[in-house]
């Protein structure tokens, strides 16, 4: 309210100096990040990876000149304005989120907003920016639902469910030309809204193809023990196992698997826990050839992706995960629309949102693009498959954009 | 030769949960007072091990007695500035405390030590032993015979010490134990020490194989409370045998039935049981 | 003392009704809306948690029973979700028939385990039902097909609906406290060898305050689910819902008739503005602020704050809690 009458009243001096004026005014963004909780970690780094963004943006950074705005200082359609973000904790519940997004629109005036990390916050939070008529930017948020409601204002950046179960079937049917036995699936997920929708997705990707999930193991991710289930692994005798699985938990797997002396011949992490900094610090000698997905890899070294790890990795002293670099993704793609728009008026955001149409070229995650339908979707998401090996994980398939060779079956320890 | 296996991490399984319990089992049942910050003890007790080891470069041997006696110390405080006041007022109260002082113990470590998972390296204790085609981890060997150890010299303390009859006392009669000379506050500092100081050991431990968090107590905690409750309030004995019960009821539900039902399988035994005999497995009637 | 006590109630009223209008701030309209609710269920635990001695920490089972309905009559029956609250309160009444007599055979924290352990059990076995969304939970309309949706940009509309049914069941409450049925729930509540020895029947006065205090939560769940237009099951029956409830009773007076309204009323604005004020920096310092309160409260008011606030507390419950 206060900001708006303010900006009423400084009308007559804006007519004296309407640039410097203008310049002066920043973009308010607003983020609702889990930054307490059960998932702090990832909100955590969420929050150093837009922070970084926002510094790539506000400040010329002429050597990422293909990234959007990197190059110039703040936003250039704007008057270069600055862009600010109001950082609200969903604190992990449903409501939390609601009012986080409540107070965002209508006391800190942002003109859009982004987050949530869980799926289950960002459908109530983008609930009410539908409502306000605010764009929603979801970059991190993979729930198949979110963008079958219906809404106007809300856009996904980010791959979903399909894209990763099509991802590794895809890759699956690689490697079993390779001459590889991959008939016998299995998948363990953990139960909430994140394990059981992508596992979903996996199952129906398969079932697509004809082909069957052999096992199916839904369990809880903050169980204090997984032997039973390991050892209901070790019985299936599955070719490939597929994990759906948060930090902890994929922890306790790697080091259950070490115990019971247990190797399945492909383990693949879906994301989350596996892409957690943590993972290969913890168990990553338990864990070598684990396959993982991942929109980002640094890459060579004098590419932009390497280089915005090195700027992350300077700040934070670890390598960027996947998770932060789509939060970031999502991000930059909203500036970039915001800046397009050359308006804070959010038609106008709206608009130029729906009609972005970024080439890989410019982006800092791996998607073929960002190209949104009419459910607000980015049709061109994609991610690419890595794999530990040593220390850290490495591009492995497809093979176009891999930097080390797949090595299989996978080795565990030594 | 898997029933084996599944009866055998079981049982490690429940000689945690007994381990973690213990702590709670001594300050519900001397004090008839709830710790719900019970986990978040646990927790710090781990970041204690955790940071002896990564600063000051030292083992479990060291660690384990340090994460003990930094939760005496834990212990004492809270009974001293916290629960001596409201230990006489409503159960409510009670309540109240120790929830907003798990609130703060949680998030106070949230911000001294971040939301990032961190562990200790997973050789620190070492390697994997063959029994029979059985694979046990030696961490958890460690921390099941501790557990063992653990509990019994509690029973011994409790019920073979002056020390001991004189905490039963207070616990019994608090001004009859004045009368005869007891002195009943000191009694009561000293079983909260002591029950914490479980707490930092069960930590040390624990820590040996499991990741930190500022959340891990979660993890732990409602079946901690089932543990103490199932093995009868105040009960050592009770705990241990009820914490072993839950390992071993969970490892084979969780195999036969699916691991997201165990829980449902020990909370509905857990709820008839309590029906059935209100008192626990070794509770006083 | 009588008229006094009314012109609190008075008072409180007119300030609860016009709090909202007060302020043109959608935010501050929410808090109003959530304390509201708040209040509600933490006066509905209050019956049987406060005046009864009854302390229930398993009461989310109920709050998510109302969710549940509501956002089920929504997804399987294409009905508005307030729809389903009349069904949520009957399934309250049975789950309180089948759960609550044998668990009345237990005392004190017994009694507190027995209902985490119901509680804890009916969220699991949500998580584990697909038909009900499992672990993904049920979403509300996504947006309003009719007025009865009750979705609304602004929290007036939610508030003057959590209003109404918090002022019926405070006069429902206000009413029990006079009757018969109140001296039994406080006699059973100090004491329940001292009330069976004066002829109390103590098991079927604690069904009819498990009863009233079950449906209300439940409608309260209903309300919850109507305005956040989502329900899984950790915000239905997570242990933090039911902690809530006896936190704000506890709080402002547990056993008073007050007492769980006036919790709402410092509890969840702290809440809220702690979390809009330092959440944003990520460091908990929101909750850290959080449980220093709850500790001094607890270590320097141990009654509640009703104890402070006199003229309520004339009337002082004998239990002191």
């Amino acid at each position: 309210m206060s900001i708006t009458r303010r900006g009423i009243l400084a009308v007559p001096a804006l007519a004296a100096l309407p640039a410097m004026a203008e310049a002066a005014a920043p973009v308010r963004i607003g983020c609702i990040e889990p930054l307490t909780g059960n998932a702090g970690s990832a909100g955590q780094s969420i929050k150093q990876g837009i922070t970084l963004v926002l510094d790539i943006i506000n400040t010329p950074h002429p050597d990422l000149a293909p990234l959007p705005l990197a190059a110039t200082s703040g936003l250039p359609r704007l008057g270069g304005a600055k862009v600010e973000v109001i950082w609200a904790d969903n604190q992990g519940s449903p409501a939390v989120g609601q009012s986080d997004a409540l107070r965002l629109i209508t006391q800190d005036h942002v003109v859009a907003l982004c987050g949530a990390y869980q799926s289950s916050i960002t459908l109530t939070a983008s609930a009410v920016a539908e409502r306000y008529g605010i764009p929603f930017v979801a970059g991190e948020s993979v729930a198949a639902n979110l963008t079958q409601r219906g809404y106007k204002w809300f856009f996904r950046t980010t791959p979903y469910g399909p894209d990763f179960g099509k991802l590794y079937l895809d890759f699956l049917a690689y490697v079993a030309a390779t001459g590889l036995a991959v008939g016998k699936i299995a998948i363990v997920h953990e139960n909430t809204d994140y394990g059981t929708s992508v596992a979903g997705s996996i199952t129906e990707a398969a079932k697509a193809r004809g082909r069957t999930i052999a096992q199916t193991i839904s369990y809880n991710a903050n169980g204090t023990d997984v032997s039973p289930q390991v050892l209901a692994l070790k019985n299936g005798k599955p070719d490939v196992v597929i994990f759906v699985s948060y930090t902890s938990d994929s922890i306790l797997y790697m080091k259950t698997f070490h115990t019971l002396g247990y190797r399945p011949p492909i383990v693949i992490g879906d994301d989350s826990g596996f892409s957690d900094p943590a993972f290969p610090k913890a168990v990553g000698n338990l864990a070598q050839g684990a396959l993982n997905r991942s929109a980002f890899v640094p890459g060579k070294p004098d590419s932009i992706t390497y280089k915005i790890n090195a700027l992350f990795k300077q700040e934070t002293g670890r390598d960027l995960d996947d998770t932060t670099a789509r939060a970031m993704q999502g991000f930059f793609v909203l500036c970039d629309a915001i800046n397009r728009a050359g308006a804070t008026a959010p038609d106008a955001i709206r608009a130029a949102l729906a009609a972005t149409d970024l080439p890989a070229s410019r982006l800092m995650t791996g998607y073929k693009g960002v190209k949104f339908d009419s459910s607000g979707q980015n049709t061109l998401a994609y991610s690419l498959v890595i794999q530990l090996q040593g220390a850290a994980y490495v591009p492995v398939w497809p093979l176009a954009e891999a930097t080390a060779k797949l090595a299989l079956p996978f080795k565990g320890w030594t | 030769m898997i029933l084996l296996q599944l009866a055998a991490d079981g049982l490690l399984l429940g000689a945690v949960y007994a381990l973690f319990s213990s702590g709670l089992t001594l300050i519900w049942g001397m004090m008839n007072v709830i710790n719900f910050a019970h986990g978040d003890f646990v927790m710090l007790a781990m970041y204690v091990a955790f940071f002896a080891f990564t600063l000051l470069k030292i083992g479990p041997i060291f660690f384990v007695p340090l994460a003990a006696m930094a939760l005496f110390g834990l212990g004492v405080l809270v009974y001293v500035a916290l629960v001596r006041h409201v230990m006489r007022g409503p159960m409510l109260a009670q309540i109240l405390s120790t929830f907003g002082l798990a609130l703060f113990l949680r998030y106070a470590a949230l911000w001294a030590f971040s939301a990032n998972f961190v562990s200790l390296p997973d050789n620190l204790v070492g390697g994997v032993y063959q029994l029979g085609g059985i694979r046990l981890s030696a961490s958890h060997l460690l921390a099941g015979g501790t557990a063992l150890v653990l509990t019994l010299g509690m029973h011994l303390v409790l019920t073979r010490t002056d020390l001991g009859s004189r905490m039963l006392a207070v616990s019994e009669d608090r001004v009859a134990a004045s009368l005869v000379g007891i002195r009943a506050e000191r009694m009561q500092a000293l079983a909260w020490g002591l029950g914490a100081a479980a707490t930092g050991v069960a930590g040390g431990l624990i820590v040996l194989f499991f990741y930190v968090s500022p959340e891990v107590g979660n993890a732990f905690t409602l079946l901690a409370f089932v543990t103490v409750c199932l093995g009868g309030f105040g009960s050592v004995p009770g705990a241990l045998i009820a914490g072993l019960l839950i390992g071993v009821i969970e490892s084979f539900s969780a195999y036969w039935l699916g691991p997201a039902t165990k829980d449902v399988v020990v909370f509905a035994l857990f709820v008839v049981l309590l029906w059935v005999r209100p008192q626990g497995l070794l509770g006083r009637a | 003392m009588r008229a006094s006590l009314r012109r609190v109630l008075i008072a409180i009223a007119i300030l609860l009704a016009i709090a909202p209008v007060l302020t043109q701030d959608a935010f501050y309209q929410r808090i109003a809306a959530l304390v509201v609710l708040a209040a509600i269920s933490a006066s509905a635990w209050n019956v049987i948690g406060g005046y009864a001695g009854q302390v229930s920490f398993g009461h989310s089972v109920y709050f998510g029973i109302g969710g549940y309905a509501a956002l089920l009559a929504f997804t399987k029956l294409g009905l508005p979700p307030i729809a389903g609250a009349p069904l949520g309160i009957l399934a309250s009444f049975v789950l309180s028939a089948i759960v609550g007599l044998p668990s009345f055979r237990l005392r004190g924290h017994y009694f507190s385990m027995a209902t985490i352990a119901i509680a804890a059990l009916a969220g699991l076995l949500v998580t584990n039902w697909g038909y009900a969304g499992g672990a993904i939970g049920l979403m509300g309309p996504a947006t309003p097909r009719s007025p009865a949706d009750l979705l609304f940009r602004s929290p007036l509309p939610y508030y003057a609906i959590f209003l109404v049914v918090l002022a019926i069941l405070l006069v429902l409450t206000w009413w029990m406290e006079r009757s018969r049925m109140g001296f039994y729930l406080r006699a059973i509540g100090s004491g329940e060898r001292a009330a069976a020895s004066l002829g109390v029947p103590i098991r079927r006065y604690k069904l009819y305050a498990l009863f009233i205090s079950g449906a209300f939560t439940a409608l309260a769940g209903s309300l919850y689910a109507v305005m956040i237009g989502f329900i899984d099951p950790d915000s239905g029956f997570g242990i933090l819902v039911s902690v809530n409830m006896v936190v704000m009773a506890a709080l402002g007076g547990a056993g008073t008739l007050f007492g769980p309204l006036v919790g709402a009323i410092i509890l969840v604005p702290l809440e809220e503005t702690t979390n809009a004020l330092l959440g944003g920096g990520g460091t908990g310092a929101a909750y850290v602020a959080y449980g220093v309160i709850i500790m001094l409260i607890a270590r320097f008011s141990p009654g509640g704050l009703a104890q402070f606030l006199p003229r309520i507390a004339a009337r002082k419950s004998p239990r002191a809690a």
